[in-house]
């Protein structure tokens, strides 16, 4: 039995972040602001239910079929990272059950600072703060609030609520991430979700027009080791990829 | 993300393969699985008892699994290109006539999808291309294709089935993890009297029918096990 002709290749945006952050919510909140204009489709990793998908689909937002779970066998980070066997076919058969598809969501699960998505699952990805985990996580760094396609600090609502001051963790997250973009997000505050939605179709246009190159955020933060010696590993990456990145 | 192109990979010895194949890290998909070793535990498998699943897998639904390999690397080895999707899939009915299970039967196609995703980039045509082959026809095709002779593709077999259930152990009821490496031993010595006979098979109507309906009735029962760590 030969395979079926080759589904379009949607763009396949990666949301991570830490556990409680909103990225199911984001999910809803991009899913409400496109599907009136876009064909999408949503994969969720859950480590123990399909609670995100079934979340998503109680949301309304979208065809409860085009939202699929994964089960990540107690191993989120995995899932995304180094073996993104099960997510990639739940991918593609979603944009073969659908085809066309203009934009895959896939949902990590929760997981911790660390855990960002591989190039050979996603094109691009957010990775997703709040403001209620502490105004201080966005200085932390890391692979996903350094360098993902986007950094978003949700909920930002509640930073009167919780005593953090939103500028300074945009200003943080900015430093941290030298340059590249950072939204600060609420689903009830209508001009950041306007952002949010010019940013997935400006993703789209660039990867529909083949400007926009995966990028692999990386597992490894700048660190030191015992000789003192400060180093990245980017430079390492950037001997096997010497051509430049050319997207915004 | 499409299979990229690469440059053949080098023939590698027969332990490399094994040693590769065997390794959890693969990137297969096969993290998902505890073997049912968690239904198993919900239903009141002791852990002291995982020993005895583990060697009774062996002899049952493992020596299905390993004798389905060794025929397909058989028939991948013997059968003109043009000819083997139609042999692996009379290969596959007799598989699935030993494996009653519906789960058992869905979760080793869904692995047999992982691993040909892999074995499409390292050993370009080693399997026809179709999705729901089960993993033992792919593993065989990729033993045939890499060069893995068939009793250490038995023994892969054997390695793979154990050492699943006892990852999952870690996980689900955590013991001392050497321990667990001692169990792993222990089921591929169960193993070891029935590699010679299962390396010699060539006809796919020998394949021995051992099923075990406590293990697959676990596999039934994992499916639809609500809060499961494990898939499968």
């Amino acid at each position: 039995m030969p395979e079926p002709t080759t589904p379009t290749r949607s763009l396949r945006l990666g949301v991570a972040g830490p556990v409680g952050t909103g990225k199911s919510s984001l999910i809803a909140t991009v899913c409400r602001a496109l599907a009136g204009e876009l064909r999408l489709g949503v994969i969720t990793n859950d480590i123990y239910t399909d609670e995100d998908a079934r979340f998503l689909r109680s949301a309304g937002v979208l065809d409860p079929e085009r939202i699929r779970a994964v089960e990540t066998g107690a191993c989120p980070h995995t899932a995304i990272r180094d073996d993104v066997t099960a997510n990639l076919a739940a991918v593609e058969q979603l944009e073969a059950d659908f085809d066309p598809l203009d934009v895959v969501l896939v949902e990590s699960g929760g997981d911790n600072l660390t855990a960002t998505f591989s190039p050979a699952l996603v094109d691009a990805q957010l990775f997703v703060l709040d403001v209620a985990g502490g105004g201080d996580v966005a200085r932390k760094g890391g692979p996903g609030i350094g360098r993902a396609d986007l950094l978003v600090v949700n909920k930002i609502d509640l930073a009167p609520y919780v005593g953090v001051d939103v500028e300074q963790m945009v200003a943080d997250a900015l430093e941290a991430r030298e340059g590249r973009p950072v939204l600060a997000l609420s689903r009830s505050d209508e001009a950041s979700v306007q952002e949010l939605r010019a940013w997935v179709l400006a993703m789209l246009a660039a990867h529909r027009e083949g400007t926009h190159e995966p990028q692999d955020p990386g597992p490894m933060a700048p660190h030191f080791h015992a000789d003192g010696e400060e180093h990245t590993h980017d430079h390492d990456h950037d001997h096997e990829h010497p051509h430049e990145h050319s997207h915004a | 993300m499409p299979a990229p192109s690469l440059a053949p990979v080098p023939a590698a010895a027969p332990a490399t393969i094994a040693m590769l194949l065997a390794d959890s890290r693969l990137p297969a998909g096969a993290h998902v699985s505890s073997n049912a070793l968690e239904a198993a535990l919900r239903d009141g498998l002791r852990r002291g008892e995982v020993g005895a699943y583990l060697a009774s897998r062996q002899v049952t639904v493992t020596r299905v699994e390993a004798g389905t390999a060794v025929l397909a690397r058989h028939l991948a080895l013997t059968r003109a290109p043009e000819e083997l999707a139609t042999a692996l899939a009379g290969l596959e009915a007799e598989w699935a006539a030993r494996t009653p299970g519906r789960a058992q039967r869905e979760i080793t196609r869904v692995l047999g999808d992982g691993l040909r995703r892999l074995a499409d980039v390292l050993w370009p045509g080693a399997i026809p291309a179709r999705s729901g082959w089960p993993r033992p026809v792919v593993l065989g095709a990729v033993a045939a294709a890499a060069g893995l002779p068939a009793p250490e593709l038995v023994r892969l077999v054997a390695y793979d089935d154990a050492q699943t259930v006892v990852a999952a152990l870690l996980k689900l009821e955590p013991g001392d993890p050497r321990a667990g490496a001692a169990l792993v031993l222990e089921a591929c010595a169960a193993m070891e009297p029935h590699v010679g006979p299962l390396a010699a098979l060539q006809d796919p109507a020998l394949l021995p029918s051992a099923g075990a309906p406590q293990t697959e009735d676990w596999a039934e029962a994992q499916s639809a096990l609500p809060r499961r760590l494990f898939r499968a």
